[in-house]
């Protein structure tokens, strides 16, 4: 009976965090004094139903984009650039790593570049089963960016969002290793 | 006659909707004024830039409304105030984009007006402060959408 009692006290102490979107910890304030350009994209709900209306019907990609962006509650993305590589630390970016762990976030996409530092991570959040939302980390030598998708998407619709609003483009594996000729890097 | 008198009208309703957007580009103009404890630069002869835009519609955009401050004595937390007294404008202004590098801070809203949308960019650097209201016809918005924070850098530096 104990163990039932605490197993609920658990779940409902728990329960929340799956429901939780990523939050940008108050360390990413202290890089931006560092960085030499901080961009902020901020697109909630109400912003993203206004900038739907204005993508275009008659060019595909943006037609594409513009279905997707329905299924969307917010696109936040968050990048830093610095002068010269090394001015943020892993640790700056452990903060951001610790709540995309399971059970509610796996990450589906890691795409290391040995050649330029370059390290691709794309995480999605499962709720009820269901997707609801996305984080990508990009991290390289003089560049840190984070970007948080809430809402339902496909992750396979990833690279149709990348490249509007500030996201960038990210491959997946199968797209990467495809376009090294099938060599990962 | 009847003809002339729906010109008319219709005529006097462009000036009134106009005129309306006018008064809130000049309620953001006052207000920016008295938290600086300033007023804008005039400039010459720009009235005739919107002559030329609602001809030409350069880049896509409609109407520019511009208010440059100069002089200012802008301290650490000068983008945090702008963002404060925007929000509480309650205009409908939603934060869209914000740059922040070692020479200046640009902090881009969005809104909608009927069919077109309007952008307000901030651009706050040492000493001085521009605002712009521009509103832009969907092709324009379009490239904003696509590269936001390219977009705001190259609405500065225009």
């Amino acid at each position: 009976m104990i163990a039932i009692k605490t197993a609920l006290i658990a779940w409902i102490a728990l329960a929340p965090l799956g429901a939780q979107s990523l939050k940008l910890p108050a360390s990413l304030d202290r890089l931006a004094a560092k960085a030499s350009e901080v961009v902020d994209v901020t697109m909630d709900a109400n912003l993203l139903q206004l900038a739907g209306r204005f993508l275009s019907d008659k060019d595909a990609d943006d037609a594409k984009v513009k279905k997707l962006v329905d299924g969307l509650k917010g696109i936040y993305v968050r990048s830093f650039e610095f002068e010269k590589a090394g001015e943020y630390l892993d640790s700056d970016v452990e903060p951001i790593r610790a709540q995309l762990q399971a059970p509610a976030w796996s990450r589906i996409v890691g795409v290391r570049s040995v050649k330029s530092g370059e390290n691709s991570e794309v995480y999605i959040k499962t709720e009820n089963k269901k997707i609801g939302g996305l984080a990508i980390l990009v991290t390289e030598p003089k560049q840190l960016t984070i970007v948080s998708i809430e809402g339902t998407i496909d992750p396979d619709q990833l690279s149709e969002l990348g490249g509007h609003f500030g996201i960038p483009k990210v491959e997946s594996d199968s797209q990467h290793k495809n376009s090294k000729g099938g060599k990962d890097e | 006659m009847k003809a002339a008198l729906v010109v008319i009208a219709s005529w006097m309703l462009a000036c009134a909707v106009l005129e309306g957007a006018e008064r809130e580009f000049d309620e953001i103009v006052r207000v920016v004024s008295n938290g600086f404890h300033t007023r804008p630069v005039h400039i010459p002869f720009f009235g005739l830039v919107n002559l030329a835009t609602s001809v030409a519609r350069p880049s896509g955009v409609k109407h520019v409304d511009l208010a440059v401050f100069e002089n200012l004595d802008l301290g650490g937390h000068a983008a945090g105030d702008i963002a404060e007294t925007i929000r509480s404008m309650d205009r409908g202004w939603l934060p869209f984009v914000r740059v922040h590098n070692h020479a200046e801070t640009v902090l881009v809203y969005m809104t909608q007006e009927r069919s077109d949308c309007k952008l307000l960019v901030v651009t706050i650097e040492s000493g001085e402060l521009t605002v712009v209201e521009l509103k832009l016809n969907p092709e324009a918005m379009q490239g904003w959408l696509r590269d936001p924070d390219a977009a705001a850098v190259r609405s500065v530096s225009r």
